[in-house]
């Protein structure tokens, strides 16, 4: 098994440290040939390293660095592709910053196929020196969709909550990075805890339950403005929001006579339609990505286990979808409406589990002893989920073709991620 | 293929300049869009106040916490014990109204787990209400798994956290 370590440190987040770990990577990965980037001097060097590193996280390309390489390109006319083909190389990136001004960067970059010894792509991507970081993401994304036909998730984003204890007190913190955990922005800072944070479905709000008021209630915050509300004005806890796909409705759970129940909120009109009725606990509701089902997690079997509704069959009965595991809860689609992923437990284990609609049975992804809220990238590829590392909260990631990583924890326990959509 | 999006708060808009797939490379001209991020703070005088600082603050206390099993909100005969002398308290006092909060350990999801604080919170309401104690006097509420009472991923401190407390 190949292990690999990789660490990265940023100019601008001292202690951000990224803990590449990829433990296993998919049975026949792309090979890349990434060149270091000429010009700029250092921005360069980490623009590559940035490359490098996204593309490695996939889990779908090995990446031979300009170090791993014969010699460095000078002129690109006299790419001698039968040198990469002997090393089994698939493609070759080149690219070039250029520092235009105080507030423009360009970075130009092309892909060859060496296979079939010809330029596959030429692109530009114009940014600003302080967001070098997401510029080489779109770099990345634009190599990603160039070789595998699908969209790349390096310039999307995470949504997490980082709780740090200063001094006597407990600071909670609902933060914003970048897809590799990198470039932390703090959107809530609150002593009281914040837990299931969702986005919008255009990545312009995100909602989230707060404990401020003294109980649970949900939230949603405007990224940009800064400028929020709360969900709905009752005196009844509210907890676990999620945004249709339209974004129209949020589904929540209230507990309104005592009990966990489903609604769907319109949050144009504020009106309430019920979606469960039953003694049990039902809870943590999430939508299908074509709008038409939801999925949620109930105890009515006498454990947590997973079920889906029908919401244009009226009064449909929900359908059970779990049967292995004493523990199946915190579900969501992939984005394909093909499977769901899940906090699944076997014996004492927590793990995060795939269940595909053609199967019966779930498929273990994850290792360790309590891992929690996972999250599916809008791509499909790679789930983002909380572990715990020596009582220590922290996000791992593991890719659906096998490799997987650890995000830096800058400081404190970090935990409950959620995934943008595409950004780029 | 790619979305153009208008909003003052963004810094760049993203636009592809064209996407031309000449016979056999693909060319493209993109540019970085990056939104502003407002951060707020919120910090209440702290209306959930842990259960040790309320104690105090009452002249005659009615309270004290009950424990429960993993997933489980039955009440234990310890708890129903414990719950005997609150009744007492309560039916000697008829002014002291209570404050129940249910909690739960780290184990199972978040959400799941203060659906499950609640429903433990509900198991003493209705133990008191069955005891003559009128429902106007208790209130209800979950802090899931988020108010640990001690710290550490083990079965003696999960066994503390899985409670209800009365104050």
């Amino acid at each position: 098994m190949k292990k690999i370590i990789l660490s990265l440190f940023l100019i601008s987040n001292l202690y951000a440290e990224l803990v590449l770990e990829i433990t296993e990577s998919s049975e026949n990965p792309y090979k890349i040939a990434v060149h270091d980037f000429e010009g700029a001097g250092n921005l360069s060097k980490i623009i590559s390293k940035v490359i490098k590193d996204d593309l490695l996280r996939t889990g779908e390309f090995n990446v031979l660095g300009s170090e791993d390489l014969l010699s460095n390109i000078n002129d690109i006319e006299k790419i001698n592709f039968k040198n990469y083909r002997l090393l089994g190389i698939d493609f070759i990136l080149l690219g070039t910053v250029k520092i235009e001004d105080k507030i423009n960067i360009t970075v130009s970059y092309d892909i060859y196929d060496a296979v079939k010894e010809k330029k596959v792509r030429s692109s530009k991507v114009y940014g600003i020196p302080n967001k070098t970081r997401q510029l080489a993401h779109y770099v990345s994304d634009g190599v990603y969709e160039e070789i595998t036909d699908l969209r790349g998730i390096a310039s999307t984003k995470i949504l997490y909550v980082n709780e740090i204890k200063a001094r006597s007190r407990q600071v909670f913190k609902l933060m914003l990075s970048d897809s590799d955990g990198m470039n932390e922005q703090t959107l809530l800072s609150s002593d009281s805890p914040i837990i299931s944070p969702t986005w919008s479905p255009d990545s312009q709000n995100v909602a989230y339950v707060s404990f401020e008021t003294g109980m649970a209630k949900v939230f949603i915050q405007n990224i940009a403005t800064g400028s929020r509300k709360i969900a709905l004005e009752n005196n009844y806890q509210i907890s676990s929001p999620s945004f249709s796909p339209d974004g129209k409705y949020l589904s929540l759970t209230l507990y309104q006579d005592g009990n966990a129940e489903i609604y769907i909120l319109d949050l144009s009109n504020k009106n309430l339609t019920r979606l469960t009725n039953h003694y049990s606990i039902d809870t943590e509701s999430s939508w299908s990505p074509d709008g038409k089902k939801i999925l949620f997690t109930s105890g009515r079997s006498g454990s947590p286990q997973l079920y889906e509704i029908d919401l244009l069959k009226f009064n449909s009965k929900p359908k059970r979808l779990t049967f292995d595991g004493n523990y199946n809860a915190k579900a969501s689609y992939l984005p394909n409406n093909e499977g769901i992923i899940f906090v699944h437990r076997t014996g004492s284990e927590f793990q995060i589990a795939l269940k595909y609609f053609n199967e019966n049975f779930s498929r273990p992804l994850t290792q360790s002893r309590l891992d929690e809220s996972p999250c599916i990238s809008p791509n499909g590829n790679v789930i983002v989920y909380a572990i715990k590392d020596d009582e220590q909260g922290l996000l791992a990631g593991v890719t659906l073709s096998g490799a997987k990583f650890k995000l830096p924890a800058s400081s404190g326990e970090v935990r409950e991620p959620a995934w943008s959509g595409f950004l780029r | 293929m790619k979305k153009l999006v208008f909003n003052k708060n963004i810094v760049f808009f993203s636009f592809v300049l064209f996407v031309v797939s000449c016979s056999t490379t693909n060319v493209t001209e993109e540019a970085v869009y990056d939104s502003v991020v407002s951060s707020v703070e919120v910090s209440v005088q702290d209306n959930a106040v842990s259960a040790s600082e309320e104690y105090s603050s009452k002249p005659i206390m009615a309270n004290a916490v009950v424990y429960f099993d993993f997933d489980k909100y039955s009440l234990t005969s310890k708890s129903i014990q414990t719950l005997r002398s609150i009744v007492e308290v309560m039916n000697d006092n008829t002014d002291i109204e209570i404050s129940i909060s249910g909690h739960a350990d780290e184990r199972g999801t978040r959400e799941y787990n203060l659906a499950l604080g609640q429903r433990r919170g509900e198991a003493v309401r209705d133990y008191l209400m069955l005891n003559g104690i009128s429902k106007k006097r208790i209130s209800v509420k979950s802090f899931g798994e988020e108010y640990p009472l001690v710290k550490g991923s083990n079965e003696a401190s999960w066994a503390k956290n899985r409670r209800a407390e009365i104050n």
